[in-house]
Order: C-alpha cells, then sequence, then structure tokens
C-alpha cells in the first residue's frame, strides 16, 4: 500500500458518522514531528468530511478541492497532540458537499471551518473505490495505526518580491514528486489544496510583518482566512504565481491580505486571510 | 409541462442580490455582473464558482436550490435519449432548450451543442430565474427548483 493512507492522511480513527450527515473522529499528531500546521489541521476536517460524504454516496464520488469559506484560527497545535475533529454535512449529493466542521485539543477549539463545499466527483478517477470502502471499514473499527503520517516537505515560496501595487510576489514550484502525491490521488496526482493554503499563509504573513508591528518580537498571527477557493487542479511539477495584496488595516490592529494564485497566466485560486499583532505566547 | 412564467419584474426585483453575490463569488466588480453577460466567457466563471454561487444564494436569499435540475427542467417530457445523443445535444433539444432558456438569445442556442457545455449559455438572468422559481417553491411549502451542475463537474 506504500503511501496511500498514511502520507496524507489526517484521520486516524472515525468514533461516529452517520454518512451524509455527521462525522466525528481523532488524529493523533506523530510527536516526532517538527510541527503541524494549521493548513493540516483544516485538511483534517475536510478528509473527516469527505469520509461522511462518500460512504453516503457509496464512494463512487469524492469530494476533490473545492472552497473554504471561512476557516477560524483559534490556536496552535503541536506534535504529540491529539485532534478532535467533527464534521456537520449541510447538505450531501453526488454532485457537491456541504460541510462545516471544529477541530480542538483537550476541549480547547483550534480551529474551525464554516461554509465549506466540495465539488463530489468519480472516484475511480482518483482511487480505488474499493480500497477507499475498505479504509472506510477500519477507521470506523479498529482504527489505523496512530503516528503513521512521516511528515512532509512543504514546497518553499521562492523569493517574494515586492509588486508594483505596494503588495508581495512569490512563486510556488510543486514538486515533480513526492510521498504526498501517492495519497492525494493514487490514481491522479493533484496539489494538495491545503499545502496551497499553507503557502497563501505564509505569503499573507510576510506581507502584515512589514505593516503591523511586532508585539514581543513575535509576527503577526492568523485571526481568519475567507473565500478560500480552488479553481483549478494543480499537478506535480506546475509552478504557482502568488500575489498578495493589502485590502484593508486598521491602524496596526489588524491587516486583511488578499491572495490570488496563478499557473500558466489562469487564476486557480483565492483567499483573504485576515491578521492581527500576536501577544508573546 | 411548461413552467410558469417569470415576469421581468420578478427578475429585477432579485437581481441587485444576485449580481452582488455573483461578484463576490467570482471576485469581480459588481458593474461586471450585467443580466445578459454569458458567466463562463464574459465572466471568467470554473465549474467550483457555479457552486460557489449556488451555495451563497441559498444563504443570501434563504431558499433550497437543489443541484442538477436545469436541463432535466429544460427537457421537461422528452426522454434524455432524445434530447442528447452521444453527448451532442439534439435538434429537438435545442428547441427545449431555446423554449426554457428565454433569457439566452436563441442564435447562441445552436448546434453543434455538447450537453457539457449548455452551462455555458447561462446568465446572470438565468439564476435570477432560478432564485425566483426557489422563492415561488419556498412560498409553496417547499418542493424545488432548477439549476444544473450536472455538466459541471471538473475532472
Amino acid at each position: 500500500m506504500g503511501d496511500h493512507f498514511s502520507a496524507f492522511s489526517f484521520v486516524d480513527r472515525i468514533t461516529e458518522v452517520q454518512p451524509g450527515r455527521r462525522a466525528l473522529g481523532r488524529f493523533s499528531i506523530p510527536d516526532r514531528l517538527a510541527e503541524f500546521p494549521s493548513c493540516l489541521v483544516a485538511e483534517a476536517l475536510g478528509q473527516l468530511a469527505a469520509w461522511a460524504a462518500m460512504a453516503a454516496v457509496a464512494f463512487q464520488r469524492r469530494p476533490v478541492a473545492g472552497l473554504a469559506g471561512r476557516v477560524e484560527f483559534s490556536g496552535a497545535v503541536r506534535p504529540g497532540q491529539t485532534l478532535d475533529l467533527a464534521a456537520e454535512l449541510e447538505s450531501c449529493d453526488r454532485d457537491a458537499v456541504a460541510y462545516r466542521g471544529w477541530a480542538s485539543v483537550e476541549g480547547s477549539p483550534v480551529l474551525q471551518l464554516s461554509q465549506c463545499v466540495g465539488p463530489m466527483l468519480p472516484m475511480e478517477e482518483f482511487d480505488d473505490p474499493r480500497a477507499i470502502q475498505d479504509q472506510f471499514g477500519l477507521l470506523c473499527g479498529a482504527g489505523a495505526t496512530p503516528g503513521r503520517f512521516p511528515g512532509l516537505t512543504i514546497p518553499e515560496l521562492l523569493l517574494a518580491q515586492a509588486s508594483p501595487s505596494g503588495g508581495l510576489r512569490a512563486a510556488l514550484q510543486i514538486p515533480v514528486s513526492a510521498p504526498f502525491f501517492a495519497d492525494h490521488f493514487p490514481r491522479r496526482p493533484v496539489f494538495p489544496g491545503s499545502l496551497l493554503l499553507d503557502a497563501k499563509m505564509r505569503l499573507a504573513a510576510a506581507l502584515a510583518g512589514r505593516i503591523l508591528p511586532p508585539v514581543e518580537r513575535n509576527p503577526p498571527g492568523f485571526s481568519h482566512m475567507s473565500d478560500a477557493k480552488f479553481r483549478a487542479f494543480l499537478s506535480p511539477g506546475q509552478t504557482v504565481e502568488l500575489d498578495a495584496r493589502l485590502l484593508a488595516q486598521a491602524g496596526g490592529r489588524s491587516a486583511t491580505v488578499v491572495i490570488a494564485a496563478r499557473s500558466n497566466g489562469k487564476q486557480v485560486a483565492g483567499a483573504r486571510v485576515a491578521l492581527l499583532p500576536q501577544e508573546g505566547t | 409541462m411548461r413552467l410558469p412564467e417569470i415576469s421581468k419584474e420578478e427578475i429585477l426585483e432579485v437581481y441587485p442580490k444576485v449580481a452582488e453575490t455573483m461578484a463576490d463569488a467570482l471576485g469581480c466588480d459588481v458593474e461586471q455582473v450585467t443580466l445578459t453577460v454569458p458567466i463562463i466567457e464574459g465572466l471568467d466563471a470554473e465549474s467550483i464558482d457555479f457552486l460557489d454561487i449556488v451555495f451563497r444564494l441559498e444563504r443570501a436569499f434563504k431558499v433550497k436550490i437543489p443541484r442538477g435540475k436545469i436541463v432535466e427542467e429544460a427537457r421537461g417530457d422528452l426522454p434524455e435519449a432524445e434530447f442528447e445523443k452521444n453527448g451532442m445535444v439534439t435538434e429537438v433539444g435545442l428547441q427545449r432548450l431555446r423554449d426554457y432558456l428565454t433569457e439566452v438569445p436563441a442564435e447562441r442556442i445552436r448546434p453543434p451543442l455538447k450537453a457539457a457545455d449548455i452551462p455555458r449559455l447561462f446568465t446572470p438572468e438565468t439564476f435570477c430565474k432560478v432564485v425566483v422559481r426557489a422563492q415561488r417553491a419556498a412560498q409553496a411549502g417547499g418542493g424545488a427548483a432548477p439549476v444544473d451542475q450536472r455538466a459541471m463537474g471538473r475532472g
């Protein structure tokens, strides 16, 4: 099976599920990792919702990419912690799933998703329906082996530079090969939207860092992200150009950055990121 | 079965909020969202944008907009095999589309037309009509309003 169900899978166990309606689950962040970025917490919630959606359509369709209307960042997570995940599906059919979700650690919220939509596409294009069904059975039963996630190398943003509008530009080179492509997805590798989200957040933080004063040397922290939309599949080896511009700022108290991602001259994704000065931790 | 007509007044009543909602979804200026602009060619919409628009309209108007119905409603009682053959809309199917998508100039609904390309015909007015039908359905105590995403899937 190799990296399938381990290199980019963030649900260890589904503790409760009503297909097409809701699911509860868990993911233990391996303590050997150096970090576990917020984008992967969002990915875990999306994956839990995906399990509940796929089960509702007999694993013949699966959500791929889509959009997150709002992502609220409440706190960072650390390796060694266990994420408690909850997903509630607002609607689910063969065309689309709409959902929201919450992630918490020991009862404290760390991330919330709302107004999320995923187009449901033919499973066979992306993965083996039988293998997916078997994995669902495993997750709903004994659960997958905790700690199987080996970590991943997030692609570097290449040299952010000032844009004529006073914003920042950067390039993201999607690797030609990476273990996570074997999991996302075995039959058609797609660069995960959550990793693109991470790149957007890093660029937004770089721009906001020029505007918001550091507090006790801390860089600005993330408040929320809105309208994070993925308009095209990104393939291995593709280059993405990211453009960040300041949409609004409130006298050094907050900043909202608009990020547009383009590839081959076409807009492939966008998002708005709100940041705040961060108190000492 | 022919659906009840929708008046211009009904369309204009919902249009400002529809335009605002579509502009938010597409990241364009609201002035670009005229009633007649083709959403794909004119506003650069992708399949995910159609999903986004529909869910935003549901929230904005507090209505339910089931997916996958525009083509079925346009087709009406015409069997699917007579509406499209080998993925291409038949002549009788084109006429059904002209009758249903009255906001689309008839000359745009011409052969050859792939069934998968039907969403290319949609304009903001198409979505205004979707909202009006959804509102009517809600007032009637439930039921469905049409919007099609059957042919909008990516991949």
